[in-house]
């Protein structure tokens, strides 16, 4: 079992490590239009790394919020007596409901 | 049997409320469209050799620095309405209101007339990458503190005829999350615009 771990890894090292200095290249259009120091190239580089972290970093702390907002809200109501659904539905009148003894 | 329905508990009611929540997803969206706007502008502020072009007009700095201190401080009026209600004192929100939304249309008011004046100058829409990223960019966030004016002058409206209570005030505090939205906003566009 190691050694299948230990093939697996060696060949995905062997075909990975091209294959990810073939990725980082840039796109023919792109190598080939800019210098090495272009200010539209490093301008592209800057405007899409913004667009990319804007998303993350939005949702990010919108779901975040919600978590931190919800786990006290649970806290709270882990305090709380708890009523169950039923037992207030189905209380007669005059009553405001029932409690689990 | 009779049967009655008693109303859900405070323990019952969810943690975020509906209103908020769509708020919150308005603000979300409404960022994410002023994201691709400030991405275009990246672009072409950061692949110009030089910014302002040569031949174009510089933007009026003191004066935006003033109207910018303006849109700050006509958050706290609007902050001091909604923590006003939330003590139970609903006395004076209507004009706290009001105050806020006299200094945004300052504001706008005095954007309006540097337009005018940058037009005058030559700096237009057409005029080049520098005018047109300007005009949309501001522009678009111009349009956005319109928009939160007008949502004011109806809560004042609002606050006049019938008053928030402590229990219902969810117009005045949707409303000042989306006046503390178009501020913050101005926070990043206007070192972006200005001083960048």
């Amino acid at each position: 079992m190691v050694r299948t771990k230990r093939t697996a890894f060696m060949l995905a090292l062997v075909t990975g490590w091209p294959a990810a200095q073939a990725v980082a290249q840039s796109c023919a259009m792109c190598g080939s239009s800019f210098g090495p120091d272009d200010p539209v190239q490093r301008a592209f580089s800057w405007s899409i790394l913004f667009l990319m972290a804007a998303p993350y970093t939005l949702f990010g702390a919108v779901a975040g919020w919600l978590f931190y907002v919800h786990r006290r809200a649970a806290g709270h109501r882990r305090a709380a007596v708890v009523e169950l659904a039923w037992s207030r539905r189905e209380a007669p009148a005059g009553e405001t409901g029932g409690q689990l003894t | 049997m009779r049967r009655r329905v008693v109303p859900p508990s405070s323990a019952d009611t969810p943690p975020v409320s509906n209103t908020r929540l769509a708020m919150i997803v308005l603000i979300t969206g409404e960022s994410m469209l002023f994201a691709g706007l400030i991405g275009m502008y990246l672009v072409f502020r950061l692949a110009a050799r030089t910014w302002p072009p040569p031949d174009q007009p510089r933007l009026p700095l003191g004066l935006t620095t003033l109207n910018s201190a303006v849109l700050l401080v006509s958050a706290f009026p609007l902050a001091g309405a909604l923590g006003a209600i939330r003590r139970g004192e609903a006395g004076r929100v209507a004009r706290r209101v009001e105050l806020t939304a006299l200094l945004g249309t300052v504001f706008l008011a005095v954007q309006g007339a540097e337009w005018a004046r940058l037009v005058r100058h030559g700096l237009t829409l057409g005029s080049g990458t520098y005018g047109g990223s300007f005009y949309v960019l501001i522009g678009c966030h111009a349009l956005h503190v319109l928009a939160a004016v007008a949502w004011l002058a109806v809560v004042a409206v609002l606050a006049r005829r019938r008053g928030f209570t402590r229990a219902r005030h969810a117009a005045l505090e949707m409303c000042t999350l989306y006046w503390y939205f178009v501020c913050g906003l101005w926070v990043v566009l206007f070192p972006l615009v200005y001083l960048f």
